[in-house]
């Protein structure tokens, strides 16, 4: 340590042959070097950043041709003078809170489990992974199609165990809990692989530690696993959030928003104003709001978890 | 390597990948019309439907062996048509020269002045159906050729209504004679009766109709609201006016008969609706006329020759009236070969492709000669003397008192709005009152923005 430390203080003659100084050139060709990769965020993520901000401040509808209007902060007003938006806050905000708990808890139960080996634990490792390889369009299309009240095959087997048939996708009471369900059933194995990828880099010799002096597997859990874990389960977890927040293919594939407009996403809803009304502008103001909202809540997470350290 | 040579290097090498990559980008851009020598390349896009299906895969062709001018048909969903016009259009491009429309975006992109006029490309306009041209017609300027006309019609399944049993049955407990209901009172009092009887193997629902929220919900709304004398709208479209008595009873019946649909009445689509019919598990529906088309075909249907059409059931004032769906054949202003896309456009609705059309199953035609042309009327069911066409008199007779959605820009708006609130209505989530009332508030706020 100390050598290293002599060295890196060390007379600059100690630099090898050749090796340039530490002047400007290098970090003005640093600058050159990157400027096609930040060319390219420029264009695709910072200019239409910038663009749907400026078109939120007006008012356009692509098909009358017609130049956009600038009403400044029109569309946030109306926005939040507009029932739907708040339905469609408060939809999403307990879609997300219900599709990453249960995720979460579901993830963290299967990740236990496959913590130790034991025979076929591969296999199933494999087989829970499933869900998350089909795309989600596909899923929301089986979930249609497995749910339909006639047809169905769920319903199916519900009747021919004497159970009523269901309208999972077509009752207000039902219609989120099962995209909730669907969500679930396509996204714990995501959590599920960053948790348990998780606990098996945890060191043995804390778990040992813990056992020789007593603890329960409760509260090994709880005092060991849960502490050590804390990065990946915010890392899986704001993942998730964020994902869910998104929310969009399975409500366009199973219930498009209904019935009435309980299943309304903020994500359906920015879909349905922008293209099929093609209100622009307004969908654009919609957008923003629902990044705020995503900002607002991701970030309470992050700053909870750093108080709690 | 000199430094200087080194750089000259890499400078080339840049350059030639970028060269390359604007080469192979140019060579993914989407196929603007192309012409190459005399080779003339039109590029449509349809609905993936019976017409859409008929035009790409036999009458394109047709086309290019008869004027060697290639049209490449894409076929496409119903949304995600109007989503690349909205977007094409937006950005001026001529990608597409054709488009398949549902008319009630003809005011839309008509206003944006997106289409071309096409009255000096039909020389026969007097052989068409007077309301398939005004659903294409906006500012006086005719911005669709029709394609394929719908009204929405009552189906009955005639094997029940002539059954002696259920003839019996239904005697004795109305008193009345068992026949396709002509006013509202009598099919409400017929689908009652059917609602949960077995005929043939199968528990009946009275009726089927789409249901789903999106716009089935609406459309069969419709042929009830026309039927009540309910006008969605002032004249001018300023103002909503669906809480008006008319409205308010047309909704009344419609919600009061939603109780007699199958299981999953709210999400029931186009398709549910067929295949229920299919299966004849339903007595009686509201549907478009040429899905009877559906029904006849042995191998997805097990009611082959037994639906019948009537036309829509009138409202206590006597009129009877279904909502009209129509898809018509629009040229984009952005094209780069408008006055071959017009001749093709023009082309598909001749007197031959109309009858054609028709008989391939792709919708009903527009024109009233091919109401009577024999190559329909004379073809029958294989194996049966029933005539596949027979639907046509009841069509014709339809489409002279069917009536379009409000024919305004907004169309699309209002229907995803009233939707909502329908589909509260149909769940008994809300009073009809309240759910009209809570409409027309949204309605008006959409007019206003």
């Amino acid at each position: 340590m100390t050598a290293t430390l002599q060295s890196e203080s060390g007379p600059r003659a100690a630099m090898p042959p050749g090796a340039r100084r530490g002047t400007r050139r290098p970090r003005v060709g640093r600058f050159v070097v990157m400027s096609p990769g930040l060319l390219f965020l420029a264009a695709l993520a910072i200019y239409p950043t910038i663009y749907s901000l400026v078109i939120s401040l007006t008012k356009w509808r692509v098909t009358t041709g017609e130049a956009p209007e600038f009403i400044g902060l029109g569309n946030y007003g109306a926005l939040l003078a507009d029932p739907s938006f708040w339905n469609s806050v408060r939809v999403t905000l307990v879609f997300v809170a219900f599709s990453v708990l249960i995720e979460f808890l579901l993830a963290f139960g299967l990740a236990l489990l496959f913590f130790r080996n034991f025979p076929g634990d591969k296999v199933m490792r494999a087989l829970i992974l499933m869900p998350m390889l089909v795309a989600p369009v596909v899923v929301g299309l089986l979930a249609r199609f497995s749910l339909e009240p006639t047809f169905g095959v769920v319903n199916q087997l519900l009747r021919a165990v004497g159970l009523p048939t269901t309208e999972f996708l077509g009752s207000p009471a039902l219609a989120l809990p099962t995209l909730i369900a669907i969500d679930v059933w396509q996204w714990t194995p995501f959590l599920f692989l960053i948790l348990l990828a998780a606990m098996q880099g945890l060191p043995e010799e804390v778990i040992e530690a813990s056992k020789l002096d007593g603890a329960s597997w409760p509260r090994i859990i709880w005092h060991q696993f849960l502490p050590l874990l804390k990065y990946a389960i915010l890392v899986g977890v704001l993942l998730r959030l964020i994902d869910s927040f998104r929310v969009y293919d399975i409500v366009f594939m199973t219930t498009r928003g209904g019935p009435i407009d309980v299943t309304s996403t903020m994500s359906w809803q920015i879909y349905d104003v922008g293209f099929r009304s093609f209100t622009i502008s307004y969908a654009a103001a919609y957008s923003w709001l629902l990044l705020i909202l995503v900002l607002i809540v991701v970030n309470s997470l992050i700053r909870r978890m750093s108080v709690r350290e | 390597m000199p430094m200087r040579k080194r750089g000259a290097g890499r400078l080339a090498t840049m350059a030639g990948v970028g060269l390359a990559s604007i080469g192979l980008l140019g060579g993914c851009a989407a196929g603007a019309p192309q012409s190459s020598g005399d080779e003339k390349t039109l590029n449509a896009i349809f609905l993936p439907a019976a017409w859409g299906t008929v035009v790409k895969e036999q009458l394109a062709p047709q086309y290019e062996e008869e004027t060697g001018v290639k049209v490449n048909v894409e076929l496409i969903a119903r949304d995600a048509i109007h989503e690349k016009m909205a977007t094409l259009f937006a950005g001026q491009d001529s990608s597409y020269d054709i488009f398949n429309l549902d008319y009630n975006w003809i005011p839309e992109f008509g206003q944006g002045g997106h289409l071309v006029p096409l009255d000096d490309v039909i020389e026969d306009k007097g052989d068409f159906l007077p309301l398939s041209l005004d659903v294409a017609t906006w500012d006086g300027e005719l911005l669709g050729i029709p394609q394929t006309v719908h009204p929405a019609v009552l189906w009955y399944n005639s094997a029940l209504y002539s059954d002696a049993e259920t003839m019996a049955a239904y005697q004795e407990a109305s008193g009345k004679e068992l026949a396709p209901p002509v006013t509202m009172e009598e099919w409400m009092e017929q689908v009652r009766f059917f609602h949960g009887r077995d005929f043939n193997g199968q528990t009946l629902s009275g009726w089927a109709a789409q249901a789903a929220k999106g716009f089935g919900n609406v459309h069969t709304w419709l042929s009830f609201a026309f039927s009540y004398d309910c006008k969605p709208f002032n004249e001018d479209f300023t103002e909503s006016t669906l809480s008006t008595p008319e409205c308010i009873e047309a909704t009344k019946q419609w919600a009061e008969m939603m109780q007699y649909m199958p299981a999953g009445a709210n999400e029931l689509t186009y398709d549910n609706v067929t295949a229920a019919a299919q299966q004849g598990t339903i007595a009686t529906a509201i549907q478009w006329s040429w899905g009877q088309f559906a029904t006849d075909d042995p191998a997805t249907s097990q009611t082959v020759g037994q639906w019948e059409i009537a036309e829509m059931p009138a409202g206590p004032g006597g009129t009877s009236s279904g909502h009209l769906a129509e898809w018509v054949i629009s040229v984009s202003k952005y094209s780069e070969n408008v006055e071959e896309a017009k001749k093709f456009a023009a082309w598909l609705e001749t007197k031959e492709n109309d009858v054609f059309q028709a008989k391939n199953g792709a919708g009903d035609p527009v024109r009233a000669s091919s109401y009577d042309a024999p190559e329909l009327l004379d073809e029958v069911l294989p194996d049966s003397d029933v005539p596949r066409f027979r639907r046509l008199e009841t069509t014709l007779k339809a489409m002279a008192t069917a009536q379009p959605r409000p024919l305004f820009p907004g169309e699309e708006i209002w229907e995803t709005t009233l939707s909502t609130e329908l589909s509260a209505i149909s769940l008994g989530e809300r009073s009809v009152e309240d759910g009209l009332a809570r409409a027309d508030e949204a309605e008006n706020r959409n007019l206003s923005q």
